[in-house]
């Protein structure tokens, strides 16, 4: 206390200068109109400045939050837009799909043989052989799970083999990788009579149980020769571009052990 | 002392008076606004404390703002002004020169050194002044011009009025 009486009695003539100046300064902004808008601009820019750049800051440290929200809606909406399909078809049909939402947290496009991993296990009740998709269209299946997180074969895989379906003639044909761009896959077992176009639709046969019919895996983008054994192949574009994923839905198909338990009968 | 007070008040007075009836009304173009009421806190006594150097300066400076109808305005440049007084008057003068000197007046100081002390504390305060009225950074270059063009006038005028009253204080 007695060192501040010092500082005011050192500095008085200081402390009196900033104070009157401060006086003055705010009769010039209260009297006097134009200075008082401009002032008001001032703050405004100010405070305005802080409070955008603190709700960008706040923004992106919720993007994640947020954007989990989002994959949860979508993935409702998907299950939602199942049932009204299905509806439509037979009752069997219904909730045959369940969707989980998943975050990729590990994925390589470059390898022989490339796996992704997910932030869903068993304990979100991920399975082996589940179906993995994205909004725009398959990623690959489940390979390996563990309580938290799961392994996906990608369609970057040589072991990968995916049942696809032209959309324009509902022929079957089989979608493998062949080592190449990430971007390109190929098409196999296409019959050699079926005149196929540059262009044309792939989608999923729906015949695997791993994968709901009707998700989109490509388009065709060159012809490819015809074998000996009477069956075509042909380059396919994937429409998932696999180095950009950031969110997956696992395919889970609620009746997977019943149609299993009749393959085996049979 | 009590005659300082006294010839102090009057100076207040006469030079408030002057201001606002005479140069507040003479049109020297856009730029030139001559202020002679610094006169006031320029010839304060050398011993005077710096406290009472700032509120003289408020006191003049808000006389003038509460007539013009801007209150504020002038108070801040005064007190400025009075505040760096002390330091311009240590730049401008030795030592040796103040002692025994009453105030910084021209009888007492000289036409020389009062000319580069007043223009000197003119141009700030003129320069605090105009800014604080352009309230703007982009308007510096018309406060520059503002203030290299009204400070030498109101120099010449100040030490105009200062012979014209020179007899009065002898």
């Amino acid at each position: 206390m007695y060192n501040l009486f010092i500082f005011i009695r050192k500095y008085n003539a200081v402390i009196l200068f900033i104070l009157l100046e401060v006086l003055c300064f705010i009769m010039i902004v209260q009297s006097l109109p134009y200075h008082n808008r401009k002032m008001a601009n001032v703050s405004n820019s100010i405070s305005g400045g802080i409070h955008k750049t603190t709700s960008n800051w706040n923004d992106y440290l919720h993007l994640r939050s947020e954007n989990e929200a989002l994959v949860e809606h979508n993935a409702l909406l998907l299950k939602r837009l199942g049932c009204e399909e299905a509806e439509a078809d037979t009752a069997y049909y219904d909730d045959v799909f369940t969707y989980i939402p998943a975050r990729v947290v590990n994925n390589s496009i470059y390898e022989m043989n490339n796996y992704i991993v997910i932030d869903k296990g068993s304990v979100d009740g991920i399975e082996p052989d589940m179906g993995v998709i994205c909004g725009n269209g398959v990623v690959g299946k489940v390979l390996n799970v563990t309580q938290h997180f799961a392994s996906v074969m990608s369609m970057l895989n040589s072991y990968s083999i995916i049942s696809c379906r032209f959309i324009d003639n509902q022929y079957v044909a089989n979608v493998v990788w062949d080592n190449g761009n990430y971007r390109y896959g190929l098409v196999k077992d296409i019959p050699s009579h079926l005149i196929i176009k540059v262009g044309d639709t792939l989608v999923t046969s729906g015949f695997s149980n791993s994968f709901p019919a009707d998700v989109l895996v490509g388009t065709i983008e060159e012809k490819g020769e015809d074998d000996e054994n009477m069956f075509s192949t042909a380059k396919l574009k994937f429409s998932t571009n696999f180095s950009t994923l950031r969110y997956v839905y696992v395919v889970k198909n609620n009746f997977k052990s019943e149609i299993d338990s009749l393959c085996i009968t049979r | 002392m009590y005659n300082t007070l006294i010839r102090n008040i009057l100076r207040f007075v006469i030079l408030l008076v002057v201001q606002l009836l005479v140069f507040d009304n003479l049109l020297f173009g856009n730029y030139i606004h001559p202020y002679i009421y610094v006169l006031f806190v320029l010839l304060l006594p050398f011993d005077t404390p710096k406290w009472r150097l700032l509120i003289d300066g408020f006191l003049i400076g808000i006389a003038v703002d509460i007539f013009n109808g801007t209150p504020g305005l002038n108070a801040a440049a005064t007190v400025f002004m009075a505040f760096v007084r002390p330091f311009i008057i240590n730049i401008t003068a030795r030592k040796s020169d103040i002692d025994g000197k009453n105030a910084p007046t021209v009888t007492e100081m000289g036409l020389q050194w009062f000319a580069l002390y007043a223009l000197l504390l003119i141009l700030l305060h003129n320069l605090v002044l105009f800014w604080m009225e352009a309230f703007s950074i982009k308007l510096l270059g018309i406060v520059l011009i503002e203030t290299l063009l009204s400070a030498p006038i109101s120099l010449l005028l100040i030490i105009i009025i200062i012979y014209i009253f020179k007899p009065l204080k002898r």
